[in-house]
């Protein structure tokens, strides 16, 4: 075969010791089965899911199959979400995701790349971002915020906004809020502006592990030049990559890294922040894959709590909210439901992303939610879109959203 | 109708960051994990030049390839800018060519597709920078050629170019069929939009192997890969000391006098 692949030997060995039993395609909780899997519910077909792109890895790896343009449309309709890690019964393995990320690696490689994708990261490496806009327009959400500029004056925080954010118009009241419930905290925070990157955890998703090492030295060396040793962010991709990639590639340090949902909750708890206006709502709340069990496998690998999920500061968030009601969906937490944004899936898949994400809505409604939280922009530009495309029927909130209007 | 042939290299990104570089020095090959085969730069460059000139001019733009394991997917942005075909010589005999055997190569295919006009080059490809095939096809054909080129003009079957030199820039005329060597100064490739990129599947792409190309590569090598290794980097800081900022503004320049700086 001219163009297969070849897996180191502990991947190889995993594909081996499949045996196909589907268990990724589904879970079973609570004495219930859930679906879990988007694509393979989707598609209803066993070659879409972790157990199906295991034999797939096979296949390339044996030279039965040559990586084409059909696998590489397998491989890219995945959103990376991990629910099938989750229920894997593979308990020699630390992240089974790290199949999909060295396949994807590979497909780089080889230039088998969804077209999307192939833009977006040369959009990545002429404006620093993964929304295909100008540089120079990265700063435009904080302006009139007058909030410190890292690159020019001493902050204690750094706060991450990431490229959605930055250049999302739509979501931007989001990342302007947490800034001023951070300084309403009194905490001394500073941000890049223009000058800050992508943090290129999502260029290591879709295969791109060069573009990530280069944004993530690029990162680092401006917080070390402005002295920064914490840091925050509103972007779950962004926490992933800060809290986790760049600890397994050796570039974090001693860099602390929070979500802002645990440090609001922090705050909430020392008092810092008093939510003491009423929300009358009835909400639920969707845990993001990179802030769940895109996180957990460090964990485990680790042997410690190196990077912990963020399951309940946004429960307490909700919970220390008067007046609103806080209802779970029934799959939630490490079997949570993704919103379909993952993965590279709402660059390169649209109508899928805004299929998985409807699937969610649906869900909400059924346990008589009239929101949706979420704490992740993609997440949040996903449900947007879906529920805009169903016409409705369910408001979608950042976290931060909320706690600003109890306060 | 003009008649541009473009020849482009696929290499390995070469904006990739140092550290995801790594040699295996026993088969002298670098080994990168998760980075992508791009169109040399130059090479993108001299595609640029050859949609200025169509954008003028009625123009047929064929793109020409030669190696093996060629990303059609990647190769394909050629077509979605705008050129018209693209011709692949995929064979394992293309493996690792130097550069006399790469424009042997290229030179018998633009001789036997025939009927060119111009045919344009990057100035040199991203990872060998040795910035010798295109003056090698051009002797191999027995036409003129100009090279480092920042700006490429046609007018009444003469080509115009201006040549980048140390102190400015040259400008030569040549007559058809020529070729030209392209240099980064006349701008990059326009952007391909993922609409584009879909289009270009219905452009027509032909893959020749060397049988059907009617040549091998030459066996023998002209050059040969002694070594490969990444030269070792080593920074020294030194602290300039003085008690006032002007004391050690003096002890700067004096270090650097030392040093032969000033």
């Amino acid at each position: 075969m001219s163009n297969g692949i070849k897996l180191d030997e502990r991947l190889y060995n995993f594909t081996t010791r499949c045996v196909r039993c589907a268990g990724c395609t589904f879970g079973y909780k609570n004495a219930e089965f859930e679906l879990f899997c988007p694509i393979y519910n989707k598609f209803n077909f066993f070659t879409y899911s972790l157990g199906g792109i295991a034999q797939l890895a096979r296949a390339l790896h044996e030279g039965r199959i040559d990586l084409t343009e059909s696998v590489t449309d397998i491989l890219y309709h995945c959103t990376s979400c991990g629910a099938c890690a989750e229920v894997c019964a593979e308990v020699d393995f630390p992240d089974l995701m790290e199949l999909q990320h060295e396949l994807r690696a590979r497909c780089v490689e080889g230039g088998q790349v969804p077209f999307a994708h192939m833009v977006i990261i040369e959009g990545l490496k002429k404006d620093d971002n993964m929304l295909q806009k100008p540089k120079a327009e990265r700063g435009k959400w904080a302006e009139g915020l007058e909030v410190k500029d890292i690159t020019k004056e001493k902050a204690e925080v750094y706060y991450h906004a990431g490229c959605r954010y930055c250049f999302d118009e739509e979501l931007w009241p989001v990342a302007r809020t947490a800034v001023n419930l951070l300084r309403r905290a009194g905490i001394d925070l500073g941000i890049a502006g223009k000058d800050e990157t992508c943090c290129g955890g999502r260029a290591f998703e879709l295969g791109y592990q060069g573009e990530f090492i280069k944004y993530a030295e690029n990162n680092m060396e401006m917080l070390k030049t402005a002295g920064i040793k914490t840091l925050v962010t509103s972007c779950a991709d962004g926490y992933y990559a800060f809290k986790v990639l760049y600890d397994i590639f050796g570039k974090r340090g001693d860099l602390e890294v929070f979500h802002i949902t645990e440090y609001l909750a922090r705050l909430i708890k020392e008092g810092r922040l008093k939510p003491t206006k009423s929300v009358a709502m009835t909400a639920t709340y969707h845990d993001p894959c990179h802030l769940g069990r895109k996180v957990e496998p460090w964990i485990r690998q680790e042997g410690e709590l190196k990077a912990g999920e963020i399951y309940q500061p946004p429960r307490d968030l909700l919970n220390s909210i008067p007046g609103l009601k806080f209802i779970e969906m029934r799959r939630i937490k490490e079997n949570a439901w993704c919103c379909g944004a993952g993965g590279g899936v709402i660059d390169a898949y649209s109508d899928f992303a805004l299929w998985t994400a409807g699937e969610r809505i649906e869900e909400a409604k059924s346990i008589g939610a009239e929101a949706i939280v979420t704490a992740c922009p993609w997440c949040k530009r996903n449900f947007n879109d879906a529920v805009k495309e169903s016409n409705g029927g369910l408001k979608i909130y950042d976290i931060v959203e909320l706690v600003e209007q109890a306060l | 109708m003009v008649n541009i042939i473009v020849c482009i290299k696929q290499v390995f990104d070469p904006e990739a960051p140092a550290s995801a570089y790594k040699i295996d020095a026993e088969v002298k090959r670098v080994i990168l994990k998760g980075v992508p085969p791009v169109l040399s730069p130059f090479d993108e460059n001299a595609l640029e030049a050859a949609l200025r000139i169509k954008d003028a001019h009625d123009s047929k733009v064929t793109v020409l390839s030669v190696g093996r394991n060629l990303s059609k997917a990647v190769l394909m942005k050629s077509l979605a800018v705008g050129a018209d075909e693209l011709l692949l010589l995929e064979d394992g005999a293309f493996e690792e060519m130097d550069s006399y055997a790469t424009a042997f190569t290229l030179a018998s295919a633009i001789g036997k597709l025939g009927g060119y006009d111009l045919i344009l080059t990057g100035r040199e490809a991203a990872d060998t920078n040795a910035g010798t095939v295109g003056s090698g096809i051009a002797e191999i054909l027995g036409i003129p050629s100009i090279t480092i080129v920042r700006k490429v003009e046609l007018d009444d079957g003469k080509v115009i170019a201006e040549r980048v030199v140390s102190d400015g820039y040259e400008v030569i005329e040549t007559p058809l069929p020529s070729l030209i060597t392209v240099s980064n100064e006349l701008g990059e490739l326009r952007y391909a939009t993922v609409k584009q990129l879909v289009a270009s599947r219905n452009k027509p792409i032909v893959t020749w192997n060397a049988q059907e190309l009617g040549v091998e590569p030459p066996q023998v090598r002209q050059a040969r890969l002694l070594s490969l290794f990444i030269p070792q980097k080593e920074n020294r800081c030194e602290v300039v000391e003085g008690e006032t900022a002007e004391e050690m503004g003096a002890n700067l320049a004096l270090k650097l006098r030392a040093a032969q700086i000033l």
